[in-house]
């Protein structure tokens, strides 16, 4: 096995450990940093999206093999920004004010950049205004927005408002979130919504145009 | 007049149901709880959860809003609560894992640790009341203040679930309609407290104008909507309560019909917004407070709360668990009630399950919490189980059609004729098990490592809550809810909220020692400690 095809399988497993090592081999080796993303992480994190899709694997398989995954991550991005890889897409992402939960939100950057999408992680208790920023700031294609108490729903359409009167460059909004569901998303009048962060990848792709 | 009849299947018959006019608009999970039916309307009729559904067996229901007919879920069959019946006559069944069973288990039974005075609380009170006010349920017992015998216990489910199962669905209730805080209060005073005080008083042969003080441990949110405070502010970050400290009423004042004109009641104190008066109490009851430690109080419910102590630091931390080891949002899953299989042993090859049932009885009303303990110590030991939580595939070939299939993923049958049909353990389930399970280990882990102490250090973890006193500690030290510890450090203790409130009636220094004991304890953020995600996602495997 190729060191790349060692890593992917370390990812796919959730193995954090062997992925960070295999992704430094990798380097010395000489492997272009993009490949590594494209020819490794990206196929392990659609293999472990597709599982999920298939019921092969549920979130705590998930969330191991996204710490893998981010563990490659954190090694390549420095390398990527210094080969100037910028990919096709952007998407910004944070949960919303008033509530602090993030490993779901987390999930769902992973296996978005698992997908090759920029991510611009805003982190949690994010007020309206610095949606409103960022999108100014990154022009991105897509935001999402990640709220996990019943409590913080009402921050989630105060959100989506905001996004869409301030004046800001048109973006699609991508709602999720354990008490969400496509009814709400539809009610608040938000793009797409996703019960996972597997199904989260294919209605990215979707809303961005890239599927 | 009756203008629709529903006929009503449940486990134990059939029932006809009659509706007025007023009452077609009605979603048919309030019409049930009108008719003496409540269903576990956890999420609060908002169509979230699964634990208003029923079957529908002949005739048509309709959506709330339109008469189109509900959409019926994966299992084929429909929320009471987003639907309505019409005129027509329908034929409708309650599976059990619906139906609100009215008889918790056993939730008076405590350990108290430390030894108190006779010197009660309210000076010249004959009886005293102890309360504790629990989301799911609420115990009260009755207490000789010149003996300190119990007279009576009672408990029953707390009225308020019917708007919500967890505390956040009754502050999001209380903080978009301003009528809610009122009719919470009234709710869980006047269908469950007063009942229970009535029940109790009854059984001790007095009148309800002998009882002279009441005391009350609760977790916060309880006690603002006993105290018909708005518990708003709770529901969003910073998570603030409006009130932690001990408060004092006259019964009337909260509509509780007990006592004379110097009859009082009191709210116990709480350190924190998400660790309450329940934990004071607990850590009073418990003797946590006047340990050296390293010691542990950990609670297994909803709410997930733990406090360490070591030396005099003394700091907490709630997990938010989430109800799985409270049976809620299992596919056969139930509380700890009567007809509950509370005991799983299992035989990998071939397959059996021999279970104990509460109440001996021969159908089973479903699963609770302490066997599903034992499930996932037990199918990791006989290898059914992965450490991923998966069935193993050569469990799988072997077990014939005791393991079946379905969209979610596979599932495995632990008795064929249960109350509702055969009951199983899902991977969907074990997956959840695993995430209460991980958020617990992964606190109490953080918050040890905050004082600098490993597991195999801390000399007694005093545990308490909803399991009562019959789990089994070894399963729950196999199954990793609990790393690293052994038998030997751990006491079960109970419902250690109701202790807490029935030392404090009898002895007036144990209010101030909670008062104390809240002031000092230093809540921790989990979200703010960068081990926690970490750990959580450790723990996520089975040993
Ligand atoms: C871990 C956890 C915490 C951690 C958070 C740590 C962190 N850094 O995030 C801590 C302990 C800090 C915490 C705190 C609280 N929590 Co909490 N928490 C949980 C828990 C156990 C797991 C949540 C989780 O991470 N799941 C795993 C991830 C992978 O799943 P997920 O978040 O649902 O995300 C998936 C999808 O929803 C989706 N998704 C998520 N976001 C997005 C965004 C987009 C754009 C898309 C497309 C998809 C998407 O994709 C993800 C992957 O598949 C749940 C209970 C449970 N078992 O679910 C309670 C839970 C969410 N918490 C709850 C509560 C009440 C709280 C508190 C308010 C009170 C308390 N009990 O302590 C506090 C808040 C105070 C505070 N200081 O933060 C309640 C909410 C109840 C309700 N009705 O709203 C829950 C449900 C537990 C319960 N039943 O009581 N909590
Ligand atoms: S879905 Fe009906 S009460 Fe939750």
């Amino acid at each position: 096995m190729t060191t790349l095809e060692q890593l992917s399988e370390a990812v796919g497993a959730g193995k954090a450990k062997d992925a960070k090592a295999l992704t430094q081999r990798a380097l010395d080796e000489g492997a272009r940093p993009g490949d590594i993303v494209d020819k490794a992480l990206v196929p392990a994190m659609a293999e472990v999206g597709e599982r999920f899709k298939r019921n092969e694997i549920f979130v705590p398989e998930m969330l191991i093999a996204a710490r893998a995954m981010k563990e490659a991550m954190n090694l390549l991005e420095p390398h990527l920004v210094a080969a100037g890889i910028t990919p096709k897409y952007t998407a910004v992402i944070g949960t919303v004010q008033g509530d602090l939960h993030d490993i779901g939100k987390n999930l769902v950057v992973v296996m978005w950049k698992g997908a090759n999408f920029r991510v611009v992680d805003l982190g949690t208790n994010v007020p309206p205004a610095k949606f409103v920023s960022a999108i100014q700031e990154h022009r991105p294609q897509l935001v999402g927005l990640s709220a996990l108490l019943t409590t913080t729903m009402p921050a989630m359409v105060e959100t989506v408002r905001i996004i869409r009167t301030s004046g800001c460059p048109p973006v699609k909004v991508m709602v999720g979130g354990a008490p969400i569901t496509q009814q709400f998303a539809n009610e608040i009048g938000a793009d797409g919504y996703a019960a996972d962060a597997g199904s989260a990848v294919d209605k990215a792709r979707a809303l961005v145009g890239a599927a | 007049m009756n203008v629709g009849l529903i006929q009503l299947v449940t486990p134990d018959g059939c029932h006809d149901v009659s509706m007025t006019a007023s009452e077609l608009a009605l979603p048919l999970s309030e019409l049930l709880a009108h008719r003496g039916f409540p269903l576990n309307t956890r999420c609060g009729g908002r169509g979230l959860c699964a634990g208003c559904e029923v079957e529908l067996r002949t005739g048509a229901l309709r959506c709330l809003g339109d008469d189109t007919p509900p959409p019926a879920g994966a299992s084929g069959r429909i929320k009471a609560c987003q639907a309505r019946a019409g005129a027509g006559p329908v034929t409708v069944e309650i599976p059990a894992r619906s139906l609100q069973n009215h008889e918790p288990a056993v939730v008076s039974e405590f350990r108290i640790n430390i030894p108190w005075a006779r010197d009660p609380l309210v000076p010249g009170a004959r009886v005293g009341a102890a309360v504790d006010i629990g989301t799911t349920t609420v115990a009260l017992l009755l207490c000789d203040l010149a003996t300190g015998k119990v007279l009576a216990e009672a408990s029953a489910f707390n009225a308020q679930i019917r708007f919500g199962e967890d505390v956040l669905t009754r502050i999001q209730l209380c903080s978009t309609d301003p009528g809610a805080v009122a009719r919470l209060q009234r709710v869980v005073v006047d269908e469950t407290i007063n009942p229970l005080l009535a029940e109790a008083c009854n059984r001790a042969g007095i009148g309800l104008a002998d009882v002279g003080a009441m005391t009350v441990a609760a977790n916060t949110t309880m006690l603002h909507l006993l105290a018909g405070v708005d518990p708003t502010p709770m529901g969003v970050h910073p998570f603030r309560a409006a009130f932690l400290e001990h408060r004092q009423y006259a019964p009337r004042e909260l509509g509780l019909r007990f006592g004379g004109d110097t009859a009082e009641v009191h709210l116990l104190p709480g350190p924190a917004a998400y660790i309450g008066a329940d934990l004071a109490a607990g850590m009073v009851a418990t003797g946590l407070l006047y340990d050296d430690g390293p010691a542990l109080l950990v609670d297994v419910g909803t709410n997930g709360e733990i406090i360490a102590k070591v030396g005099d630091q003394l700091i907490g931390c709630a997990t938010a668990a989430g109800p799985a080891f409270e049976g809620a949002g299992l596919t056969s899953g139930t509380r700890a009630v009567q007809g509950a299989i509370e005991r799983v042993q299992l035989q990998s090859e071939p397959f059996a399950a021999k279970l104990g049932i509460i109440g001996g009885v021969a159908v089973p009303l479903g699963i609770c919490g302490s066997a599903y303990v034992d499930f996932l110590w037990e199918a990791r030991r006989t290898g059914i189980l992965q450490t991923t939580g998966r069935f193993t595939d050569a469990f799988c070939v072997r077990a014939g059609d005791h393991v079946q299939r379905d969209i979610h993923g596979r599932k495995l049958r632990l008795h064929p004729r249960g109350a509702s049909g055969p009951i199983w353990v899902s991977e969907v389930d074990i997956a959840r098990l695993l995430q209460a399970k991980a958020a617990i280990a992964a606190g109490m882990v953080t918050l040890l490592s905050l004082l600098s102490v490993v597991p195999g250090d801390v000399k007694t973890l005093y545990l308490a809550g909803g399991f009562g006193l019959h789990l089994s500690l070894e399963h729950a030290i196999g199954c990793g809810l609990l790393p690293g510890l052994a038998v030997n450090q751990i006491q079960m203790v109970g419902n250690t909220s109701l202790g807490g409130a029935f030392l404090a009636l009898q002895d007036r220094s144990l209010l101030d020692e909670m008062i104390a004991a809240s002031k000092t304890m230093k809540a921790i953020e989990l979200n703010l400690q960068p081990g926690f995600e970490n750990a959580y996602i450790d723990h996520l495997a089975l040993p």
